[in-house]
């Protein structure tokens, strides 16, 4: 296999602030209630080097991933009263605040001025009946993602992280592009049974 | 009741970020009709959480928090004020123009730097489209009446997902209303018809 798809580093866990349990939710929650910023330095020393690892895998130069990290956990500062644990889990939601702050990015740095509208494209808010404890949810798609078999995984991943189109994941991997969609429409399933199987 | 979906593809790359605008549009006007999408975006976003929780720490440079500890109570116009959701409502200001006798196009977003863009068409009851294919993928919602193609009939709600592969001849279904679809498209009309290649140039597609 090619080093392209090494994707073996799935070894980290969550828990890694030293004596202290990891807790983005009540956090964030600090932030929102007293601004907190014990509770900030908790939530960056976490997530910051992530966020900046997770964006140099989609293809930002170091500098620049750093740059977009550091506006995440300001604006996940400035939100941070908008965050609604019943919607998602706390990774989910500052995943959403990165990945559109890229999008905004990339379109200022290619439109500049030209486009005075932007799009928030946060995911609806659920129906009250599939609410649960985000805590637990966010665990349960992770032990959901680790149970997956290899492949599927390996496609979940490259449609996040590998910024291409999947024309040319197709090509990396060696397998037409039906077999691609197919994989990710049986990744998604089994994620599905999964979860209800966890639950 | 809404028989069309979206590839699941399609949904995992929107919740990565990954689509240009104008199909991200047309997938938010689906997810406002389709509960069941709605919520696989929700784990598809969730999925990008559990990535990014696993994701190897990369090191920060130096200072790196104590700049960011700086700025949080700036107003500082570094990072971008809430973005203000855009509705096709609020697109489509523009003209319809004719296109062919009961086909009218209306431009809601012009060609940007993916080479996608937005439009709504409007197509007469019974109206049907000379056959044709696509360079890239399109995405299209149909907000009003139904058409069928060679793939199914699709009605309000519904998503069309075509890509390079698909070469289809469109037609609105025959009934009292007149069809209008939001279609997101990437690259190029692929059209046998001598009288399509001579209008492309016109319409832009």
């Amino acid at each position: 296999m090619n080093g392209l798809l090494d994707l073996s580093d799935r070894t980290t866990r969550l828990p890694d602030t030293i004596g202290m349990s990891c807790d983005p939710a009540s956090w964030i929650r600090a932030i929102a209630e007293r601004g907190d910023r014990a509770a900030f330095v908790s939530l960056f020393n976490h997530f910051a080097p992530r966020v900046k690892s997770f964006l140099m895998r989609a293809g930002l130069p170091a500098e620049r991933a750093e740059e977009l990290a550091q506006d995440t956990m300001v604006m996940v500062w400035r939100k941070a009263a908008r965050f609604d644990p019943s919607a998602g889990s706390a990774s989910a939601w500052i995943f959403t605040i990165a990945r559109n702050l890229r999008i905004d990015a990339a379109r200022r740095d290619r439109l500049a001025a030209a486009e005075a509208d932007a799009i928030e494209d946060s995911p609806p808010p659920p129906p009250a009946d599939t609410l649960f404890d985000a805590m637990e949810r966010a665990d349960r798609v992770r032990r959901a993602i680790a149970l997956l078999p290899a492949e599927q995984a390996e496609v979940l991943r490259l449609s996040f992280f590998d910024d291409r189109p999947h024309s040319e994941i197709e090509r990396a991997l060696g397998i037409p592009l039906g077999t691609v969609k197919s994989r990710l429409r049986l990744a998604m399933a089994r994620l599905r049974s999964l979860l209800d199987e966890l639950r | 009741m809404i028989r069309h979906h979206p590839s699941e593809a399609t949904l995992l790359a929107y919740a990565a970020g990954r689509l240009p605008e104008p199909h991200r549009i047309v997938l938010r006007t689906h997810f406002a009709l389709c509960p069941a999408c709605a919520q696989t975006v929700r784990l598809a976003t969730e999925i990008g959480g559990a990535l990014l929780d696993e994701a190897t720490p990369a090191a920060l440079s130096a200072g790196s928090l104590a700049r960011t500890l700086d700025r949080l109570d700036l107003r500082d116009p570094a990072v971008p004020a809430a973005p203000v959701p855009v509705t096709v409502a609020a697109l489509a200001t523009g003209r319809w123009r004719w296109i062919g006798p009961g086909l009218r196009m209306m431009s809601l977003r012009p060609r940007d730097a993916h080479d996608a863009r937005l439009d709504l068409i409007r197509v007469a009851p019974g109206m049907e489209l000379p056959s044709h294919g696509h360079t890239g993928t399109e995405l299209t919602c149909v907000l009003q009446g139904a058409f069928r193609d060679e793939t199914g009939v699709y009605a309000v709600g519904d998503v069309a997902e075509g890509d390079d592969t698909l070469e289809h001849r469109p037609a609105a279904m025959p009934t009292d209303e007149t069809c209008v679809c939001l279609i997101a498209t990437t690259g190029r009309l692929r059209a046998q018809s001598w009288l399509v290649r001579l209008i492309q140039p016109l319409i832009g597609v």
